[in-house]
């Protein structure tokens, strides 16, 4: 089922997240992260979006993934961080 | 000696020519073939920019564009969605490794919008600089400021607000009211302001330029010298305008 959520990062920018998530396994299909904040190198959405891919969705796993891929890619954000991104994605389910 | 930058004052272009030059001189400047840049312009039509990560159909109510002859283009910026109509847009182009460019960016955010602020103030205007990259007046936006980073070269573009017709901005933008949440006003249209609302006059695009380029100079303790695009420039926009800019793939690809 697809899932979305417009989500006001605190002292940040606005995250809209658009999930499709498979119902049998609560696991993610595809996601698309986009807003109005900065992400240093240009490709990180892309990155972190892919890397979702398949993800089951459940807070600890999603922030893992996204810390890793923030690390390894020497990913920097302005008005949007991993805990803002990991709410903005769970709060599609609310 | 002061260093001298480049200022280039452009007619009023198409979306995708302008947003085509930006990169062409981001490319070229990082290249070590074009200098410090500092290039004022305008929109014609009138048209919407989208940050790079923004979803075009999200933020953008195309019908209405049609209907307004309003164009629209993602820039290769991050941000939000920008409606340039009445106003003035500026970018600056510079090496990541000058001395007054930090390595921290949020810093030169502040260090940019410090020359816009500093030439509001030649004509009665005192704002300040609001992070992340607003510029404001009282609590009222009268600039949006966005900034990339490639090639090891800063490209910082944005706009001032001369004039501002707030309902045809809010019928081709679509804002949500999450934006303003945190903000203590009900209204997303109260929190745009001009300078022909704050001074209570009209001032031209040409009648902006030279207090701008003034506290450019004073900001960077730099003179900027009037210049025109190179050849390989115009080229490289000419290329970067059909490949990117004017295409569906990318405008569309969020």
């Amino acid at each position: 089922m697809n899932y979305k959520s417009i989500y006001k990062i605190p002292n940040g920018k606005l995250l809209k997240i658009n999930l499709n998530l498979n119902d049998t396994n609560e696991k993610i299909d595809d996601i698309k992260i986009t807003g109005d904040f900065f992400a240093y190198p240009e490709e990180s959405i892309e990155l972190i979006e892919n890397k979702l891919k398949n993800c089951r969705i459940e807070k600890n796993l999603l922030m893992e993934k996204i810390i890793q891929t923030i690390k390894k890619n020497n990913i920097e954000f302005i008005g949007l961080d991993a805990e803002g991104l990991v709410d903005g994605i769970m709060m599609c389910l609310k | 000696m002061k260093e001298e930058w480049r200022y280039i004052e452009s007619n009023a272009n198409t979306a995708a020519k302008n947003m085509a030059i930006d990169r062409a001189i981001l490319v070229e400047n990082s290249k070590g073939n074009s200098p410090v840049t500092l290039r004022f312009y305008e929109w014609a039509p009138p048209a919407i920019s989208i940050g790079y990560f923004q979803g075009l159909l999200e933020e953008i109510d195309i019908d209405m564009c049609k209907k307004y002859g309003v164009e629209y283009v993602r820039r290769i910026t991050g941000g939000g969605a920008v409606f340039h109509e009445n106003e003035l847009t500026y970018s600056i182009v510079i090496p990541e490794s000058h001395k007054d460019i930090s390595k921290n960016i949020m810093e030169s955010y502040g260090k940019i919008c410090g020359a816009l602020i500093k030439g509001l103030r030649y004509i009665g205007i005192n704002s300040e600089y609001k992070p992340i990259n607003d510029i404001v007046v009282g609590n009222k936006k009268i600039s949006g400021n966005a900034q990339t980073r490639k090639h090891s070269t800063v490209l910082q573009h944005g706009t001032i607000l001369i004039d501002v017709d707030v309902d045809k901005m809010f019928s081709v933008l679509k804002v949500p009211n999450e934006k303003i949440k945190d903000k203590l006003i009900s209204n997303t249209k109260e929190r745009v302001s001009s300078i022909r609302k704050i001074l209570g006059k009209y001032i031209s695009f040409n009648d902006l330029c030279s207090p701008l380029k003034k506290g450019f100079e004073e900001e960077f303790d730099i003179k900027l010298i009037k210049g025109e695009l190179t050849s390989r420039e115009k080229n490289l926009a000419d290329r970067f305008e059909k490949e990117c800019f004017a295409n569906k793939l990318w405008n569309h690809k969020r």
